[in-house]
């Protein structure tokens, strides 16, 4: 509870302690957006933490090595997550649902243990250190970053692309027999998706001083996809709200302990009980009643559910 | 060479019992149980309990092991999957429950040392552990130069048969027919009269068990028992075999199994390194890209 | 934690009394805390990988923190240590570092557990000017280089606890004098710091030794059957196999490896020192060997009051972490003894227990402790040998040169 007590009654001392916290939230959170557009398009991709890694070690690797300025090291990064994105898409978007997400798992594993975990130049086991870290000062561009690529998403969202993307999550089929070049649209979303995790990739090693194989793990993707999928993939606003609540959350329930991780799995298995189209959707919040109490408004919450 | 090959038959035969249980459920309730890694974790923690803390023969803490994991499938069932299904949810909130029960599994027994409130289940925290030497008999060969051991032949015999016992149910049973039904075509099944509730709880039960199983075989074979040993060391392998063999395919499972042991060992032999953990996840993406039913899909069409 | 507190022994009493005396010198302890309290904080791994190793620091400190207490405090101060599980994640312990330096009173902190931790927490900690002291790892660019690759050395970051490079090379040298050893096999986990720091340690020092490197097999944490590395390894027939290695993996190795036939020796680094891998490894254990820290049955005056006090308090015989964590709240408990706190300036506190650490001269169960001009701990080198029963036995105590 001291956590919210600070957060309302000293919020200048809450930010200067919990900097950290929340640069990672907006990490968390620009990633959970990534899962999202794709998700968007009806792809369920585990890639993201793959495209991370591209992203992070481009960054470290330029900064350590070539006189370039940050803001380059980071574009870099960003474009070659980007290009890797199409590489990977290529072959692999033309598998749905759960296939897709096994690809993607291999992509990344075979990218940890087999690429960077062998590459010298990537300090393989070691990790490598920034240069450049500057973790109060990462945050910055964290905040900065954040609300511009959820106001771009969510503009994406209401444009043609966006309800070709819509139309292709609903049925394939039907969208492909409206004209609705379903390969393109789809790799333009995974590319999207693969630009953005890179280029949170590459913001992140600047607050954390180090990057190492260990953090882009499939454990890694699989976070990325609670954060979406807790916080609701209807629009944009979902993901980052299941950034900032699972991202929090461990500092909220530090008194629980050391069973924390149990009072984490309840809190998980709840909310997705209570709320399987994730926080932020139509249908109301409160949805804890008995099986006969039908409300009219339920049954738009399940239309919102079923995609 | 030959001393690899027999390793590899034997951690693939590992592989296979544990995909076996992760490729029925889903193939029968298309969804993906992560769970059930943290069952394999909780088979072995359980029979090392009963064996360690509380002085009980193995067999019979195997058996009773086994069976509480299978309840762990309906605990499973109930909590994390069947709300879900009354609620109409996708397929992939059910990998965000079935997450949050793994967290809690793990989290119970990482957290549990003497004078805590799990002390009877676990004392040794986020330690590695291994049965008292002599609980199991463990006779080893040494035959040509090769080394063979007791313990991973006799489970080598026991995943086969069992296997093949599962073959058999779901192939020539009642109960296999009702779970292929269902497998098929769930709208289908309900009209036949079909109590699908009960097929999937009892699918969750032979999985969940198969899986607790698999994991107290991996923990007498291998001398480690400890909260991660499912999450680190299978989990991602076993999601590896399923697309391997064909989701939801059981003789896939066996074979793909088997086969991610080979590519991981011979990798190994033939790269030395940690290449081998790479390879096997470089084969898995190339699979799917190149034949997305798994390898053996076009034989093993029908579903389970 | 249901158990009661023991009473202080009178040894400790007359330990604290005794260093106390013989390092205050011009300040002594005319400068009283009476009725004030020194925050400190601690950053350990209590869940998740490197829980294996942070409760037993915890153990440690809470345990000297209870003794200095119960004796009357640092100057009449009262110590308050705050500990914050870091879930062994890399983001979580830098934002706990963070939260505990700026929203808490905290002069010091200890931790983290895991060098791959360290490698964020003590730059952090270094921009604040917070001293932090480093009580279980081992690994390399801990002190005084936490800023590497840039030059500067970092003032604030100390270490307790016995690096690699000193415990890995002490050991294979004592190993070499006495059996001779031709050749050899690498087999390291190369995908987390702490383990493939090891194996670099070990290429460089074999040669020196005349040992031939006949392979390294790398390999995953993750593997789940270590019979295909280690019938690589055992197929080369090496005179030693060399494991560095964290958790289970030691001992998966060693009983792997015994029942393959091989017959040779076994030498590895810190990984090897928990009771629990000797316990794993039982009978294939036996006779491995490795640098250590701290010995539990070493004969240093203090070490015999920590030992009986911990069994007192906790049911069983403290390990090398909980000693290591230990002696970390004896060294900032005698740096603030003599480092003036005002209790109102928590900066300048925090540069005032920083210097007085540079000169902390104590007797901890590590032995008389002082810090080398770069932080780091200058100790005996306990080079010990698993009894194939859960224990260990002293080969013998290497002075560091």
């Amino acid at each position: 509870m001291d956590f919210f007590i600070q957060l309302f009654t000293d919020p200048v001392g809450f930010y200067n302690s919990h900097e950290l916290l929340i640069a990672q939230i907006g990490i968390n959170a620009i990633l959970a957006i990534s899962l999202f557009v794709t998700f968007y398009s009806g792809q369920l991709t585990l890639a993201n933490a793959g495209f991370m890694a591209v992203g992070a070690y481009t960054t470290v690797i330029m900064s350590l090595y070539l006189p370039t300025p940050l803001p380059v090291d980071i574009l870099a990064g960003t474009l070659l997550a980007g290009l890797v994105g199409l590489l990977v898409g290529l072959p692999v978007l033309r598998l749905r649902g759960i296939f897709l997400a096994i690809a993607t798992i291999g992509f990344v594993e075979a990218l940890r243990l087999g690429v960077i975990l062998n590459l010298p130049i990537t300090g393989e086991g070691q990790g490598l250190k920034n240069p450049s870290a500057d973790p109060l000062g990462g945050i910055v561009p964290i905040l900065v970053s954040l609300p511009i690529v959820a106001y771009i998403v969510w503009r994406l969202t209401r444009t043609k692309l966006g309800h070709a993307w819509s139309a292709i999550r609903e049925d394939e089929l039907a969208a492909s027999s409206n004209g609705i070049n379903v390969p393109i649209y789809k790799m333009i979303a995974f590319i999207i998706g693969a630009v953005l995790a890179g280029y949170a990739g590459a913001l992140e090693t600047h607050i954390n001083f180090f990057v190492d194989p260990t953090e882009y793990s499939v454990t890694r993707a699989i976070q990325i996809l609670t954060f979406a999928v807790a916080g609701g993939t209807t629009n944009v606003l979902g993901p980052i709200v299941g950034a900032l609540f699972l991202t929090s959350l461990p500092e909220i329930i530090r008194q629980a302990s050391s069973y924390r991780d149990v009072v984490n799995g309840v809190i998980l298995i709840l909310v997705i009980i209570f709320r399987p189209q994730g926080i932020v959707a139509r249908g109301g919040f409160a949805v804890i009643r008995p099986r006969w109490w039908r409300t009219p408004w339920r049954s738009r919450g399940r239309a919102a559910s079923a995609h | 060479m030959t001393q690899q090959i027999l390793n590899a038959i034997f951690i693939g035969s590992i592989y296979a019992l544990f995909a076996v249980g992760y490729t029925l459920v889903f193939g029968v309730l298309d969804v993906l149980n992560l769970a059930h890694s943290a069952v394999f974790m909780l088979g072995a923690v359980i029979t090392y309990s009963l064996v360690a803390l509380h002085g009980l023969p193995f067999i019979l803490a195997a058996v009773i092991a086994v069976l509480v994991c299978g309840l762990l499938g309906l605990l499973i069932e109930h909590v994390a999957l069947r709300p879900l299904r009354r609620r109409n949810a996708p397929p992939i909130s059910a990998l965000i429950s079935t997450i949050g029960l793994a967290l809690i599994f793990v989290a119970i027994v990482e957290q549990a040392t003497p004078g805590t409130l799990f002390s009877w289940l676990w004392q040794d925290g986020a330690n590695s552990v291994r049965f008292p030497t002599g609980a199991v008999p463990n006779p080893t060969y040494h035959v040509a130069g090769l080394t063979i051991e007791g313990t991973k032949l006799g489970i080598l015999v026991t995943s086969i048969v069992l296997m093949l016992v599962l073959g058999y149910v779901i192939r020539f049973t009642q109960v296999g027919r009702a779970l292929r039904a269902v497998a098929e075509n769930r709208r289908a099944a309900i009209l036949l009269g079909i109590n699908v509730n009960r097929i999937f709880a009892s699918t969750l039960f032979v999985s969940s068990a198969l899986g607790g199983l698999a994991g107290l075989l991996f923990g007498l074979a291998l001398s480690d028992i400890s909260p991660y040993i499912g999450r680190d060391q299978v989990e991602l392998k076993g999601l590896a075999v399923i697309v391997l063999g064909g989701m939801g395919s059981i003789p896939g499972a066996v074979l793909g199994g088997y086969l991610l042991g080979l590519v991981e060992v011979l990798a190994f032999v033939r790269f030395g390194s940690n290449v081998e953990a790479g390879v096997a996840f470089a084969a898995l993406f190339l699979v799917l890209v190149i034949r997305p039913q798994g390898l053996f899909g076009a034989r093993l069409r029908e579903r389970l | 934690m249901n158990t009661r507190l023991p009473g202080i022994t009178v040894a400790m009493a007359l330990v604290l009394a005794a260093c106390g005396s013989a390092t205050t010198g011009g300040t002594n302890s005319s400068s009283s805390y009476q009725g004030k309290t020194i925050h400190l904080g601690a950053i350990l791994s209590l869940t998740g990988a490197g829980g294996v190793y942070g409760p037993s620091s915890q153990k440690g400190a809470d345990l000297a923190v209870a003794t200095i207490n119960k004796s009357g405090g640092v100057n009449g101060a009262q110590l308050a240590l705050d500990t914050q599980d870091d879930a062994s994640d890399k983001a979580q312990s830098a934002q706990v570092a963070q939260r505990l330096i700026q929203s808490g009173q905290v002069l010091a902190l200890l931790g983290p557990t895991l060098s791959n931790s360290a490698v964020a927490v003590h730059p952090l900690a270094e921009s604040f000017k917070v001293p932090i002291l480093a009580v279980s790892t081992t690994g390399i660019h801990i002190v005084p280089d936490c800023n590497y690759p840039k030059p500067d050395p970092c003032k604030y970051v100390f270490r307790d606890s016995l690096g690699e490079e000193s415990a890995i090379p002490a050991n294979i040298k004592t190993y070499s004098t006495k059996a001779h050893p031709k050749t050899g096999v690498l087999m390291v986990a190369n995908d987390d710091k702490f383990s493939s720091d090891g194996g670099i340690i070990v290429q460089r020092t074999v040669s020196q030794y005349g040992i031939q490197l006949l392979d390294t097999v790398a390999f995953s944490k993750t593997t789940a059957d270590f019979a295909t590395p280690v019938t690589r390894a055992v197929q080369k027939k090496p005179d030693v196999i060399f494991i560095t290695s964290l958790g289970g993996i030691p001992a998966k190795i060693m009983i792997e490896a015994r029942k393959q036939g091989f017959t040779g020796q076994f030498l590895g680094g810190n990984g090897f020192n928990t009771a629990v891998v000797s316990k794993q490894a039982g009978a294939a254990g036996n006779g491995a060997e490795s640098g250590s820290g701290w010995y539990l049955h070493n004969t240093f005056p203090s070490n015999a009051s920590f030992v009986s006090d911990y069994k007192a308090k906790y049911g069983s015989d403290p390990d090398q972490f909980a000693a290591q964590g230990y002696t970390g709240i004896l060294i900032l408990a005698d740096a603030a003894k003599r480092a003036n706190l005002t209790f109102s300036d928590v900066a300048g506190d925090r540069t005032r227990i920083r210097a007085a650490m540079e000169s902390v001269n104590i007797q901890t169960p590590l032995g008389p402790f002082q810090f080398t001009s770069t932080h780091d701990v200058k100790q005996t080198i306990w080079i010990i040998q698993m009894d194939g029963s859960g224990g260990f036995n002293l080969v013998i105590s290497v002075n560091q040169s």
